[in-house]
C-alpha cells in the first residue's frame, strides 16, 4: 500500500504532544476521566426529562464550558453557536411531525394553535414543543459529550484509563494501535470497490445487490485486515510489548485537585439545573 | 579468543501448522558480534520463518512447531518469552505500515524501551540516539504516516536500535520501497555495519543493494537445508552457477559476468557490484560486441530503434491521453496527475516509472477507467473508459490491481473466470471450454476448485491477469505487479507478460524496479510530480538524464556500463538481452 499513509490528513496530528494551551482553556488540562465523569449524571437525568427547561439549561452550560474552556477553531465556534440552535429548530420540526397527536393534551392552549394544516393533518404548536424538547435532549447530550470529546486526544484517554482507572495496559495500548488501522482500511475499501467495479460486478441496483456487494467487499477486506493485525501483533511483541505488568509512562496522568473541584462543581450545577427545571414545570 | 556467539542455532527445523514438511530443515549456524550475515534461498525455503525463530516469535507467537534449539545470548528461546529475548534480538519486518503502533515518531521509538520498564530519562536518551542515527530526530513530532516508505522503514530500524539489542534481524526490509527508499535504508544499514556494534542478519532479495555491506552469506536450498555458509566473495563468486540453478537471485552484475564468461569474455573473478563489473569490463582488452538493441514488432519483424524507422512503420495507437489531470479526493483535492499527454501504440510494452507519489497509479487508473472521469481526454481504442460500460471496458482494457486479492469475488478459481465470461454474455455451453482454455494458458488447471484466496502469491497474480484478459482485451494494465514480491516471482510474471506482449497484447506496467523494466519493456515513460517528464524507447530513457531527474536510480547494468572508457560501444548496454549470447561467442 504505497498510498495508505498519504490518505491521512497531515495537518494536525492528534497523537502528537499538543501545543501548550493557555491556562484559561482549562478543559484541556483536566484529567479525561474527570471530563467523562462530570457530565455523566446529567446525561442520564436528561433521558428522563420531558420539559424544555432542563435540557436547555444543559445546552447553555455545555456551550458556555466549551466556549470558555476549550481551544476551538473559528469554524468550530461558528458550528456550535449557529449550528446548535439551527439544528435544534430543524430537528424539533422533524421530531414534532412524528409525535402521536393522541398523546398530546388537547385541552392546552398550545394544542389549539395550528402551525400548518394539510388536509386532515394538523401540525400544532403542542406537537412542535414536544419535538423541540426531544431535539434539545439530543443536543444537550451531544454537547455534554463534546466537553471530553473536543478537548481529549486518544492517547490522553488511554493513559488516564491505564494509570488512573487501572485498565490493563495491554488492552489500552492495543486499542490505540488498532485505531490506526481505520484510515488504512478505509483506503483499502476504496481500492476494493474500484477493483470490483472494474470487473463489472457492481451493476445491480437495489438493496439486495447492495448487500451482496458489501459481502463481496468484506472478504478481501477481512483477509487483509487479519493479515495486517497479525503483522502488527508480531511487531509489537518483538518490541517487548507485554514484558512486564506495567510499562514506563513518560507522561503521567494524574488526578489533581482541579479535577475533583470540576467534577464536584459540575454535579452541583447539574442538581441546580434539574431543580430549576422541576420548578419551571 | 573469539567472543561467544550471540545466536546459536542447532539443527533447527520449523514446521508451520498444516504444512507437510519443515522449512527450514536442520539449520545449524552461529552468529557472532559484528557479523553481517545475508540469508539467501529460493522462495519457500523458510528464510523468513527462520528469522522469526531468532527472537522466539517461533514458537511463542506463530503457530509453528520448532525442533532443535535456538539460543539467544545463551538463552534457549523455547524457555524464555519473546519480550525477554527482544532485549537481545531486535526485528525489522518487510511492511513498514504494519510496524507502526503509536502516533508520533518519538512515541514509536520510545515504545520498546517503555515496555522494558526503563526509567524515563533512559527511554528518552535511547530514543534520541536511535532517531539521530537514522536521521529522523528532527521529525520526532510527526505522525509516522506522513513519512515516506523509506522514512518509515528507517523508523522501524530506529525502534529496533532503541531496544539496544546486540543483534538486528531484518526480513526483506526494502521489498516494499521505491529506489530512493531503498537507498535511505541501506545508507543507515551501511553505517551500522561499519560500526560493528551489532550483528546483523539480513534476508533480502535485492542483492544489488545489499551485497556491499554483507560479509557472510548463508544459502538455504529449496528443502530448507544449509547449502553454503561462508564469506560473501567465496559463496557468491565461486558457486554462482549453482545458486542461479537453485533459483537464488544473484546480483545483476554477477549474472552479467556469468553471461559474458559464457560468451567467451575472460571475466575473473565474477563481479558482485556494478563498479566491480565496470572494472572487470575495463580490464578486458577485447569484448565481444553487444547485441544491438532490437525492438520486436508485433508482426515479428525486427526494427531498429532509430526514430526514422519508427516513423516508417507506424502502428495504430492503442491509447491516446491528452492534457489529462486528476485531483485526488474530489474537486479540491491535490492534483496528482497534471496535464499528461501520452501515446501508446498497439503492441507496446510500456513501463511507467517514478518514485512513490509521482502519480503513476492514478494515471493508469484514469487510463483504465478505474477512477471517475479525469479532466482532459483519454481514448482507449476509440473508447472513453470513464463513460463506457463495464462490459465494453473489459473488452478493450484489462486492469490488474497491486494486490490481486482485491479483485477476487468468486469462491473458486474456475468461477472467477466464469464470472468474466458471463459478463461478456458468452453462452452457457461455450463457457466451460473457454474457462478451460484460460486455466491452461495461466497454468491453473490443477487449481480450478481452489478458493482464490488460498492460492500462492504467484498463482494469485496469474489468476488476476487471467481474469483481466477474459474478455480478450488487447490492452493490459498492471499497477506495480512486482511490489513486495521476490525476484523469482517477479520475473515469472514478467515472463508471462512478455509472452502476452509477443502475442500482440499491449502491456502497460507501473514499476520502480528498473532492471526488470530494462529487461522487459520496450518503452518507458518517466513520471515526476504528476507530470510525464519524458518518454521513449527503453534504452534511450535509461541512458539519459531523466531517470536521475525523477529521483530514481539507474539499473545496475546501466550503472556499470555508462562510464566505460575502453569499450564505448558498451556504454548503451542497459538490458541483459544486449549481452552477447554464448552462440555468437568469442568473435
Amino acid at each position: 500500500m504505497t498510498t495508505a499513509g498519504s490518505t491521512v490528513a497531515a495537518s494536525r496530528n492528534p497523537y502528537a504532544e499538543q501545543a501548550p494551551v493557555p491556562t484559561a482553556r482549562f478543559l484541556h488540562g483536566l484529567n479525561p476521566l474527570a471530563k467523562l465523569a462530570a457530565p455523566l449524571p446529567a446525561m442520564i437525568l436528561i433521558l428522563f426529562t420531558r420539559d424544555l427547561a432542563t435540557p436547555l439549561g444543559f445546552v447553555v452550560l455545555a456551550l458556555a464550558l466549551l466556549l470558555v474552556g476549550a481551544r476551538l477553531r473559528a469554524p468550530a465556534v461558528v458550528a456550535l453557536l449557529i449550528g446548535t440552535p439551527l439544528g435544534v429548530a430543524v430537528l424539533g420540526v422533524t421530531f414534532g411531525v412524528w409525535v402521536d397527536p393522541a398523546r398530546l393534551d388537547d385541552a392546552s392552549t398550545a394544542a389549539s394553535i395550528v402551525l400548518l394544516e394539510v388536509g386532515e393533518w394538523r401540525f400544532t404548536l403542542a406537537a412542535y414543543l414536544v419535538g423541540l424538547a426531544t431535539a434539545l435532549r439530543v443536543a444537550s447530550i451531544v454537547l455534554l459529550s463534546l466537553i471530553a470529546g473536543l478537548t481529549t486526544t486518544g492517547p490522553e484517554l488511554v493513559r488516564a484509563l491505564v494509570q488512573n482507572l487501572r485498565v490493563p495496559y495491554r488492552l489500552g495500548y492495543t486499542a490505540l494501535a488498532a485505531l490506526r488501522f481505520v484510515p488504512r482500511f478505509r483506503h483499502e475499501l476504496d481500492v476494493i470497490r474500484a477493483a470490483h467495479r472494474v470487473r463489472g460486478i457492481d451493476t445491480g441496483r437495489g438493496p439486495v445487490a447492495a448487500v451482496r456487494r458489501s459481502i463481496s467487499y468484506a472478504i478481501p477486506l477481512l483477509a487483509s485486515a487479519i493479515r495486517h493485525a497479525e503483522r502488527v501483533a508480531l511487531a509489537m511483541e518483538a518490541r517487548a510489548f507485554g514484558a512486564h505488568h506495567t510499562r514506563t509512562e513518560r507522561t503521567v496522568s494524574g488526578w489533581r485537585l482541579p479535577d475533583t473541584v470540576f467534577v464536584a462543581a459540575f454535579w452541583l450545577v447539574t442538581a441546580a439545573i434539574v431543580w430549576w427545571g422541576l420548578l419551571a414545570a | 579468543m573469539p567472543a561467544a556467539p550471540l545466536l546459536e542455532l542447532d539443527a533447527v527445523r520449523i514446521r508451520h501448522e498444516g504444512a507437510s514438511r519443515a522449512t527450514p530443515d536442520g539449520v545449524s549456524l552461529d552468529v557472532r558480534a559484528g557479523e553481517v550475515v545475508l540469508l539467501l534461498g529460493p522462495s519457500g525455503c523458510g528464510k523468513s520463518t527462520l528469522t522469526l525463530a531468532l527472537d522466539g516469535l517461533v514458537p511463542h507467537a506463530v503457530a509453528a512447531e520448532l525442533a532443535g534449539t535456538v539460543r539467544v545470548a545463551g538463552l534457549d528461546t523455547r524457555e524464555h518469552p519473546v519480550a525477554e529475548l527482544s532485549e537481545h534480538v531486535a526485528m525489522v519486518f518487510q511492511d513498514p505500515d504494519a510496524q507502526v503502533v503509536t502516533g508520533t515518531v518519538l512515541d514509536e521509538v520510545a515504545f520498546g524501551p517503555e515496555n522494558l520498564l526503563l526509567p524515563v530519562e533512559w527511554v528518552l536518551e535511547r530514543a534520541e540516539r536511535a532517531l539521530k542515527l537514522v536521521g529522523l530526530w528532527d521529525r520526532r513530532g510527526d505522525n509516522p504516516d506522513v513519512l515516506s516508505g523509506g522514512g518509515r522503514q528507517r523508523l522501524a530500524i530506529a525502534c529496533a536500535l532503541a531496544l539496544a539489542s546486540p543483534v538486528l534481524v531484518l526480513d526483506e526490509p526494502t521489498a516494499n520501497l521505491d529506489p530512493a527508499g531503498i537507498d535511505e535504508v541501506y545508507a543507515v544499514l551501511r553505517e551500522l555495519a561499519s560500526e560493528r556494534d551489532h550483528a546483523i542478519v539480513l534476508v533480502e532479495h535485492n542483492l544489488d543493494a545489499a551485497v556491499d555491506i554483507v560479509d557472510r552469506v548463508v544459502v538455504l536450498d529449496a528443502a530448507g537445508r544449509v547449502l553454503a555458509d561462508g564469506p560473501v566473495g567465496e559463496v557468491l563468486r565461486r558457486r554462482a552457477a549453482e545458486l542461479a540453478e537453485l533459483g537464488v537471485w544473484l546480483p545483476v552484475s554477477t549474472l552479467a559476468g556469468m553471461r559474458l564468461r559464457a560468451a567467451g569474455a575472460p571475466i575473473d573473478p565474477l563481479p558482485l557490484t556494478p563498479s566491480e563489473l565496470a572494472a572487470a569490463l575495463e580490464a578486458v582488452d577485447a569484448l565481444p560486441a553487444p547485441v544491438p538493441e532490437v525492438v520486436e514488432r508485433v508482426d515479428g519483424t525486427p526494427a531498429s530503434k532509430s526514430p526514422a524507422s519508427e516513423g516508417a512503420a507506424p502502428r495504430p495507437a492503442a491509447i491516446t491521453v491528452r492534457d489529462c489531470s486528476v485531483r485526488r479526493g474530489g474537486r479540491r483535492g491535490p492534483v496528482v496527475v497534471d496535464g499528461v499527454d501520452l501515446d501508446v501504440a498497439s503492441g507496446d510494452f510500456l513501463a511507467i516509472v517514478g518514485t512513490n507519489g509521482a502519480g503513476k497509479t492514478t494515471l493508469v487508473q484514469a487510463i483504465a477507467g478505474v477512477i471517475p472521469a479525469p479532466r482532459g481526454t483519454v481514448d482507449v481504442l476509440g473508447m472513453d473508459p470513464s463513460r463506457a460500460s463495464a462490459r465494453d471496458r473489459a473488452r478493450r482494457i484489462g486492469f490488474v490491481f497491486q494486490n490481486p486479492e482485491h479483485q477476487f469475488i468468486a469462491h473458486t478459481v474456475a468461477d472467477e473466470l466464469d464470472l468474466g465470461f458471463r459478463l461478456q454474455g458468452v453462452p452457457d455451453d461455450e463457457r466451460p471450454a473457454e474457462i478451460e482454455r484460460m486455466l491452461r494458458r495461466f497454468g491453473l488447471e490443477q487449481l480450478r476448485g481452489q478458493h482464490p484466496f488460498l492460492l500462492s502469491g504467484g498463482q494469485k497474480r496469474r489468476l488476476s491477469v487471467g481474469t483481466a484478459l477474459v474478455a480478450g482485451a488487447p490492452v493490459l494494465v498492471l499497477d506495480e505487479p512486482t511490489f513486495g514480491q521476490d525476484r523469482a516471482r517477479a520475473s515469472e510474471l514478467l515472463g508471462i507478460l512478455g509472452r502476452l506482449n509477443a502475442e500482440g497484447t499491449t502491456v502497460i506496467i507501473v514499476s520502480h524496479d528498473l532492471q526488470l523494466v530494462a529487461d522487459h519493456a520496450n518503452r518507458v515513460a518517466v513520471m515526476q510530480g504528476g507530470r510525464i517528464i519524458g518518454a521513449g524507447p527503453t534504452g534511450e530513457v535509461l541512458e539519459g538524464p531523466l531517470i536521475e531527474a525523477a529521483g530514481l536510480r539507474h539499473p545496475p547494468l546501466a550503472r556499470a556500463t555508462r562510464s566505460l572508457v575502453r569499450h564505448p560501444e558498451w556504454q548503451h548496454v542497459t538490458r541483459m538481452s544486449q549481452l552477447p549470447r554464448p552462440g555468437r561467442a568469442a568473435a
